[in-house]
């Protein structure tokens, strides 16, 4: 039934060719747009494995607003069940392209720099050490991409700083990271004694969400995220940005699929007479839908490896374009490719199915009598 | 062998009709007929007499409004919808006017498709359609598509696919409708010792040159049929 299958695709081969570049696009569309949520998906998992140990207490104005001193470090510390507390600046490092490409500066007090980037191995070299000032430790994508490595000198806001540390890759936020004291960066950006957030390190025997709550009611002008809050808040956030990128990759693929049934329909209503013969030699009505189904299956198939070809290129091709400027986008994972298959493959049969039921339906004599 | 074993095909006050609007169409009224095996029986009459709806009713296309047809000991018209196509399969062949090829595939395919809906093994069917279009002097036309062949080898090709699943049965409706007379000649000889041979054979035509070679002739006028 293949060969007969595959002699109807060919037989018509631009109509065929045309609606396997339509299902083709969709796929391309899914593994673009499914790459870039994977790769968010996989930065934030990551991300989320190497801070979620740790209570965030922001200024009740929030990050921005500013209000949150080196002081209230103390204030959080004292709280019972807090073991360890740490104010952080965090900044833009590229303030011209509007942190666009992601990359961030931390000031960190160096003697918890350690601490502060747990689980995150070193590459190379050491942490922040108490003393340092023009010192700094570099996440691995700003390594590659300016070519450092331990004894380097590298500007910030016009200073230059020594390569003392270099962190291993996490494909988590700290790979475009760039930590230098905190006392530093406070005077580099002209802040005072500011910092974004403090960093709460819970007791092991405490639970962090009720510590959260009292470190809120306990610290005024504070309010806390914690870890199990951070995560719900991520999630939701990463949620959208998933069902965004991969509708729009769907919604292609629909209107790929929708072209396969435009097809079948058009080629099971020339070949009514076909089905008629076929019916009078005593094809049974599976035979004819397993033809027709097949058909527009196969289109699917052929669609879906075009597509995930074109699209699996297409992302090499970006990822290294973009790996000049450090940006990574997209994450080509075997979930999205087995996804990407079996979504071409439903599309094809979804759309393959009432076409197929109305070729199946003939009545046989009025399939013979079709002109 | 008594007679009545020799009955490949009984048809008793079969009947067809259909309703237009809401008037009453008889296009077949109890036909009654008795084909032998080996027959080459001719079915003659006027356009919209009957001829085409009896022929579609032997051929299980159409269901009857009434009566029985029992060929090679099945009732046709008690065969339940389901298991008409294996009916069709292994009891009835049918030659077309217009031939009724599928333009995609080779005359060897051709008539080979009969053979796959009943799972012939495909070394063993593509034997048996090379015999078959060689028996019918088309030997050297296998691989051509039905585009690449005349009109007469075209319905050499269709009899060929007919005669595939070794049918008890042959239905031919206007076979030498759209050839000249020379073919239409080559295809009531190839008729006439398929017939010889055993092949029971009914075929429906307007040519009287067609009738006269047949071994009996039907006449049928407004859905009845006169001997």
């Amino acid at each position: 039934m293949l060969d007969l299958i595959i002699r109807n695709i060919t037989n018509r081969k631009v109509r065929s060719a045309l609606t396997i570049c339509g299902i083709a696009l969709g796929i391309f569309a899914v593994i673009v747009m499914g790459a870039m949520s994977e790769n968010f998906h996989q930065t934030f998992e990551r991300s989320m494995s190497v801070t979620s140990d740790k209570i965030r207490v922001f200024a009740e104005s929030g990050v921005f607003g500013g209000g949150l001193t080196d002081n209230k470090v103390s204030d959080v510390l004292r709280v019972a069940g807090v073991k360890d507390a740490y104010g952080l600046l965090m900044t833009t490092f590229d303030e011209d392209k509007m942190g666009m490409t992601g990359k961030q500066i931390l000031g960190v007090p160096p003697e918890k720099s350690s601490v502060a980037l747990y689980p995150v191995e070193l590459k190379a070299g050491r942490y922040l050490n108490p003393g340092d000032s023009y010192h700094v430790v570099v996440g691995n994508n700003i390594k590659r991409e300016y070519e450092l490595q331990v004894g380097s000198k590298f500007e910030i806001h016009d200073k230059y700083f020594t390569v003392v540390g270099i962190l291993d890759y996490t494909g988590s936020i700290f790979d475009n990271a760039v930590i230098i004291p905190l006392k530093t960066a406070q005077d580099l950006y002209n802040v005072g004694d500011s910092v974004s957030y403090i960093f709460a390190v819970p007791d092991e025997r405490v639970d962090a969400e009720m510590l959260s709550k009292r470190i809120e009611l306990s610290v005024k002008g504070t309010s806390t995220l914690s870890p199990g809050e951070l995560e719900v808040q991520a999630r939701q956030s990463f949620m959208i940005f998933s069902v965004i990128t991969i509708s729009s990759g769907l919604l292609a693929a629909i209107i790929g699929g929708l072209c396969v049934m435009n097809t079948m329909l058009m080629s099971v209503a020339e070949r009514t007479r076909e089905f008629g013969i076929l019916k009078a030699m005593g094809a049974e009505t599976r035979d004819i839908l397993l033809l027709t189904l097949g058909e527009a299956s196969c289109m699917g198939l052929f669609g879906g490896v075009l597509g995930i070809l074109v699209g699996v290129g297409s992302v090499f091709i970006m990822n290294t374009w973009l790996a000049k400027t450090r940006i990574v986008l997209f994450l080509i994972t075997p979930r999205l490719l087995v996804i990407a298959m079996l979504f071409a493959l439903l599309i094809g049969a979804l759309s393959g199915l009432y076409p197929a039921y109305r070729a199946s339906k003939m009545s046989p004599m009025e399939a013979l009598k079709h002109a | 062998m008594p007679e009545e074993q020799e009955i490949i095909l009984k048809i008793e006050n079969l009947s067809r009709t259909y309703t237009q609007g809401k008037i009453p169409v008889h296009a077949l009224r109890c036909a009654c007929i008795s084909v032998r095996k080996g027959e080459l029986l001719a079915i003659m009459g006027p356009s919209g007499s009957g001829k085409s709806t009896l022929l579609a009713l032997v051929g299980t296309l159409e269901k009857a409004s009434g009566g029985t047809a029992v060929l090679d000991g099945t009732d046709l018209t008690k065969v339940p919808e389901k298991l008409l196509p294996r009916v069709r399969r292994e009891k009835i062949g049918f030659v077309f006017q217009h031939y009724n090829l599928i333009p995609t595939l080779s005359a060897l395919e051709n008539v080979e498709l009969a053979m796959r809906f009943s799972g012939v093994p495909k070394k063993e069917r593509k034997q048996r359609a090379k015999v078959l279009l060689e028996e019918l002097g088309l030997g050297e036309r296998l691989d051509h598509k039905p585009t690449e062949l005349s009109g007469g080898e075209q319905q050499r090709v269709s009899i060929a696919r007919a005669l595939a699943n070794n049918p008890a049965l042959i239905l031919a409706d206007e076979p030498t409708g759209e050839v000249d007379s020379k073919t239409r000649d080559s295809i009531i000889r190839i008729f006439k010792e398929l017939s010889t041979k055993g092949q029971t054979i009914i075929v429906v035509t307007h040519d009287p040159e067609v009738a006269k070679e047949c071994t009996r002739v039907l006449r049928i006028t407004d859905g009845m049929i006169k001997d």
